[in-house]
């Protein structure tokens, strides 16, 4: 087993054993991955991450074949849900209040991967496409 | 006018011009035929995105009207109505007269033309009165909001269109008088009430000339004026009855609004509201789906202030009916028809971005009122 991969395993495992607060705020990007790679047992990847979340998918709703289909392509720049609503920049480096509110992040995890791929992510897709996102 | 209009004119001396309509009376007289034109134009003609132009023309009509009211016994001899108002029986008099070509002549209204004036600025009050009731039942604006509800909008628009109409008929006719006598006294009386100076023979009618009392003509008119103001004011400082609910629950506002406006439950009934919180995962071709805590407490918030909790149009016209295809607002028969003008390009632009964002036009949208006068039609 990797060094890392054994810190973040030993991360998660206090963030679960901590129990998760629901407030907002309550969470990182960091352990965020750290969790959803330790439940997992894999080792999260930026570049599956970024194709998985670039890619264009069948099996969902088919108004949404990709999460860039509402997000965009850049990713630092505002997107829009099909009803005209803006959604706030996915970039931590732009938007510094994503991936800190865990209530947030499981409750688009849970739609957004049933409306693209008709299915939920796993944990090892959640972890690379945040260990993605998180860097940009 | 030539010289052998005048001789022929009863009267039949040199008239000397003499200052009759004051600057009030040309003021009203001119203003009222524009504040009708429009009122006319916008509202026999126009669409629904109009109605605000209307109404503010409407109502200068009406307060002109009623400063004239004012002014009819407040203003000089010409303009107070005790030196041109009679009866029916100098009326018929005079009619006969005209028909026997004996009439006097005279230098204010005549009996004829005092009653249409009269007339006139009745249907112009009948006009006002029916229209701000249809406001008021149908929009829930202005005094009439207090006391009618949504379900007498039908009737009043009947009764409100059928006023317009008589308005157009009298001002036909007020046009025909005016020509008539025009020819008949060999004087222009168009532009008698552009300069206000009229011609004056020794054998005229002429009325008690009267001090004009300006002071508390302006009195009346401005007690008037701040009690109409507050009338037609009142519903946005009072509760009214019907209202779309006010305080939005913070729950169902954050929930509902993570992808699209915020849609006030009084837009749909109950039951409506009740099959799209039983299908969000599959919310309009989205997964939308949400913890059965939060789905329930939703729910009971959006049914307990559904469309039956109000009596706003919008509250009246939207149902949705998905075996007849009918599954969003704007599928409905009513909105299409209300938004038939618009094209799909403005939907789509960049600033309104769907159909379904109905505050980047209504500016109230989400409180449910759906004001007409908070709708902005671009381009």
């Amino acid at each position: 087993m990797h060094e890392n991969l054994r810190r973040l395993t030993l991360i998660g495992a206090l963030a679960v054993l901590a129990g998760w607060p629901a407030a907002a705020g309550d969470t990182s990007a960091r352990q965020l991955i750290a969790q959803f790679a330790a439940e997992a047992g894999t080792q999260p990847s930026a570049a599956r991450g970024k194709a998985l979340f670039m890619g264009t998918h069948t099996g969902g709703k088919p108004e949404t074949p990709s999460c860039t289909t509402c997000h965009t392509r850049n990713l630092k720049a505002a997107g829009q849900t099909r009803a005209g609503k803006a959604i706030e920049p996915m970039a931590p480096s732009v938007n510094p209040a994503r991936y800190t509110d865990s209530a947030k992040v499981a409750k688009w995890f849970r739609r957004n991967c049933k409306s693209v791929l008709g299915r939920e992510c796993t944990a090892a897709e959640k972890a690379d496409i945040l260990a993605w996102l998180s860097s940009l | 006018m030539n010289e052998k209009r005048a001789e022929a004119a009863p009267g039949r001396t040199r008239r000397a011009p003499r200052p009759v309509w004051d600057g009030f009376v040309r003021l009203f007289h001119w203003g009222l035929m524009v504040s009708i034109v429009v009122a006319a134009v916008t509202g026999f003609l126009l669409g629904p995105s109009f109605i605000p132009v209307h109404v503010v023309a409407a109502s200068l009509a009406v307060a002109l009207v009623l400063a004239r009211i004012v002014w009819g016994f407040a203003g000089g001899g010409y303009a107070r109505f005790a030196g041109f108002v009679v009866g029916p029986v100098r009326l018929m008099r005079y009619a006969r007269d005209v028909l026997a070509r004996r009439e006097e002549r005279h230098v204010g209204h005549n009996p004829l033309g005092g009653a249409m004036m009269l007339a006139l600025m009745a249907a112009v009050l009948a006009a006002g009165l029916t229209g701000w009731a249809f406001l008021g039942a149908g929009a829930k604006l202005g005094p009439f909001a207090f006391v009618l509800a949504f379900a007498a909008s039908p009737v009043l628009a009947e009764l409100h269109e059928a006023v317009a109409f008589a308005i157009l008929a009298l001002v036909a006719l007020h046009v025909a008088g005016v020509v008539f006598t025009s020819r008949r006294e060999g004087e222009n009386l168009v532009r008698a009430m552009v300069t206000g100076e009229k011609g004056v023979g020794p054998q005229d009618i002429v009325p008690p000339q009267r001090e004009p009392r300006t002071g508390a003509a302006l009195g009346v008119g401005l007690a008037l004026a701040l009690v109409l103001g507050a009338a037609i004011a009142a519903p946005v400082f009072l509760p009214v009855p019907g209202a779309p609910v006010a305080e939005i629950d913070p729950t169902v506002r954050a929930e509902c609004t993570d992808c699209h406006m915020f849609y006030h439950p009084s837009l749909l009934p109950a039951g409506d509201w009740r099959r799209i919180m039983a299908t969000l995962d599959d919310h309009y071709g989205e997964d939308a789906s949400l913890d059965a805590d939060t789905a329930a407490e939703i729910t009971a918030w959006l049914t307990a202030h559904a469309a039956e909790s109000a009596d706003t149009r919008a509250s009246k016209v939207f149902r949705l009916d998905p075996a007849g295809g009918v599954t969003r607002i704007t599928e409905t028969p009513f909105w299409k028809a209300r938004h038939a003008g618009i094209g799909d390009a403005a939907f789509r632009s960049a600033e309104v971005g769907s159909r379904a964002n109905c505050a980047a036009c209504h500016a109230d949208a989400e409180s449910g009122w759906f004001n007409p006068f908070f709708a902005e039609i671009e381009g």
